[in-house]
């Protein structure tokens, strides 16, 4: 990942929580890009976030930022933005009084600042009311203000969007998705939604057990998962087990050329984006798949993409666009021809 | 506006057989509380309620109990909230004796007490000793009341404000520290408004717990008479009518300061604390 003087810098971040160890940790992130942290439950995000913050005491390490040596340094010292969750508001404060409150412990005179804070992020009405009576995207968006108002060097962003219902998460991915673009500073989004990592960040980084397990530009993470555990938290589902042999890898009555290196040999496991599986006739300029014709056994029309399992071996699930369930005539029990196309699969030695 | 959205929670009374039980046992204790009370109010007329205003040794030990408490009520707060943040915050080792050790007065007997603090505020105590050298003197003093006061309410205070610090999240603070505030800012303009409300229902406790002292206060400092000391000592002199209007005066004066603390912590006084804040 790329780097700038004006970027956050962590080498061999390391820390510790009970038995939990987090680290050693290595990530870069450029002024002007967004890291996307992505990673389960336990699996040290917010610890991390609140390390780099300065809230947890680190191990060892360093962390730098915009060339400017952090550890050590107490947390109100480091500038650094931090959204939390559910928003983390001061309850007994106004949200004026919310956002004035950094600027305010700082001694900074930015009243003005913070009145085209509160316009810029459409809060002006809500000025004087109190948190307990905001709704949840509006809790968010006082949260980013209030972090902002600070000048941060750095934003980071613990999961602000996960609390939220649909149409207010839609509605606040984009207005960070303006932000963030706006903003010339680093950017940690911790997410453990898939399509706020495509949409937020530039770069994603995949951490689980405390460890960094894979870095590197959104769309190659996305594409090249390293791990099982990788593919199974960027959305792949399991095929199931395979011998590979010579590139080629065989399941059930599946033969999958190409799709494993050539040193790979023996039992493997298979991964495959459903997303990607095509049903129907091939077009003719599409690029050669492995093409499997099996009877559909059940159609689940949910939302936005429909799930359609075939009864092959191994079962395939394809997820369909609405209108190609009706354009291509998908009904349970009709036989179909069904395509995994190259790059929609991934081998992984069995352990 | 919903009941919830007002911040009130709809109640579900018990009914039926359950109900009524309940309350017959409830009741019950609620009867033995009171009746006392009542019987004692009832025993004094106005007359002897005046005479014992007007009788100068009932009038001082009523007036050094309330001053002794009201004292006893600070210091208990100036110390016993930042033990009372530790615990609520820390995972520090030997969190659980610390707790215990703030609970003993609890189940410490209250005449063993005034024993112990005899042994260390004495003349000859480790405290009491150089403290005599510097002119301090707590055997037979109001610091004495005071001492003794303290030692048995201040698990209230402590308790009250770690309740309320328990309750607060913890990431408030850790937000106004990425915001800029140092630790004693974010205490100061974060913990302790939202604490508030603990932290004076804790002093307010306190202050009733130590007003109606007896066992720890008459063997550490029998002199100067506090209110309960002095009608021990009418009760024992004059019998069981002459002590009660005394004790018919203490009981109104302290009800009546009881409830004007408890007023101003939960509502006047707080306002103001809160505004203050901003």
């Amino acid at each position: 990942m790329p780097t700038a003087d004006h970027g956050l810098d962590v080498s061999g971040l390391a820390g510790r929580a009970g038995s939990f160890n987090l680290g050693p940790i290595d990530l870069g992130v450029a002024a002007g890009r967004v890291l996307a942290l992505l990673g389960p439950s336990g699996a040290g995000k917010t610890m991390l976030l609140e390390t780099i913050a300065g809230l947890r005491p680190q191990r060892s390490g360093k962390i730098r930022l915009a060339g400017a040596d952090l550890t050590g340094v107490p947390a109100e010292r480091r500038r650094i933005g931090l959204v939390f969750q559910d928003a983390a508001l001061f309850p007994h404060l106004s949200v004026k009084e919310n956002v004035r409150f950094g600027p305010r412990a700082r001694r900074d005179a930015s009243g003005a600042d913070t009145d085209s804070l509160l316009c810029q992020l459409g809060l002006s009405q809500l000025a004087s009311r109190s948190p307990r009576w905001l709704s949840g995207g509006e809790r968010q968006r006082v949260a980013l203000a209030r972090a902002l108002a600070i000048k941060p060097g750095l934003l980071l962003l613990d999961e602000p969007l996960s609390a939220l219902d649909q149409p207010t998460r839609e509605e606040m991915r984009m207005l960070l998705q303006e932000l963030l673009a706006e903003l010339d500073i680093p950017a940690v989004h911790v997410t453990h939604d898939r399509d706020e990592e495509l949409s937020i960040g530039d770069d994603l980084a995949v951490i689980a057990g405390g460890q960094l397990r894979q870095t590197g530009s959104v769309s190659q993470v996305a594409a090249e998962p390293i791990d099982q555990d990788v593919a199974r938290l960027l959305g792949w589902s399991e095929l199931g087990n395979g011998i590979a042999a010579h590139g080629t890898v065989r399941t059930g009555q599946l033969l999958l050329p190409g799709t494993a290196p050539a040193e790979m040999h023996g039992p493997v496991h298979i991964f495959y984006r459903p997303e990607d599986v095509l049903l129907g006739m091939p077009a003719r300029d599409s690029p050669a798949g492995t093409s499997l014709t099996a009877h559909i056994e059940r159609i689940l029309l949910t939302r936005p993409l429909a799930r359609i399992s075939l009864a092959s071996d191994p079962p395939v699930t394809a997820l369909l666009l609405h209108r190609d369930v009706e354009r291509l005539h998908v009904q349970a029990g009709r036989s179909i021809e069904a395509t995994l196309p190259p790059g929609s699969t991934r081998i992984f030695p069995a352990t | 506006m919903t009941a919830a959205a007002s911040g009130k929670q709809a109640r579900s009374w018990p009914s039926g057989w359950f109900g009524v039980l309940m309350w017959l046992l409830g009741g019950l204790l609620l009867a033995f509380i009171v009746l006392p009370i009542v019987r004692l109010a009832t025993t004094s007329s106005v007359t002897s309620l005046r005479h014992a205003a007007d009788t100068a040794a009932i009038r001082d030990a009523t007036l050094l109990s309330l001053q002794a408490a009201a004292i006893t009520a600070g210091i208990a707060t100036l110390l016993g909230v930042p033990l009372a943040y530790l615990l609520a915050r820390g995972t520090f080792r030997g969190r659980g004796l610390v707790q215990a050790v703030v609970d003993l007065p609890l189940v410490v007997p209250h005449t063993v007490a005034g024993i112990a603090l005899l042994f260390l505020f004495g003349r000859t105590g480790w405290v009491g000793s150089p403290a005599t050298h510097l002119g301090v003197s707590f055997y037979g003093s109001q610091w004495g009341i005071v001492t003794a006061m303290l030692f048995v309410s201040a698990p209230f205070a402590v308790n009250s404000a770690r309740v309320a610090f328990e309750a607060i999240d913890p990431r408030l603070e850790r937000a106004a520290r990425s915001l800029g505030a140092t630790p004693w800012h974010a205490f100061r303009r974060i913990t302790v408004p939202l604490g508030l409300r603990g932290v004076l229902t804790g002093a307010v406790l306190v202050y009733a717990r130590s007003i109606s002292e007896f066992g720890a206060v008459v063997i550490l400092a029998y002199y100067p008479a506090t209110a309960p000391v002095e009608i021990y000592n009418l009760f024992l002199q004059s019998g069981l009518t002459q002590s009660a209007s005394a004790a018919v005066m203490l009981l109104i004066v302290t009800l009546a300061t009881f409830l004007v603390f408890r007023t101003l912590a939960a509502g006047r006084l707080l306002a103001r604390v809160d505004r203050a804040y901003r």
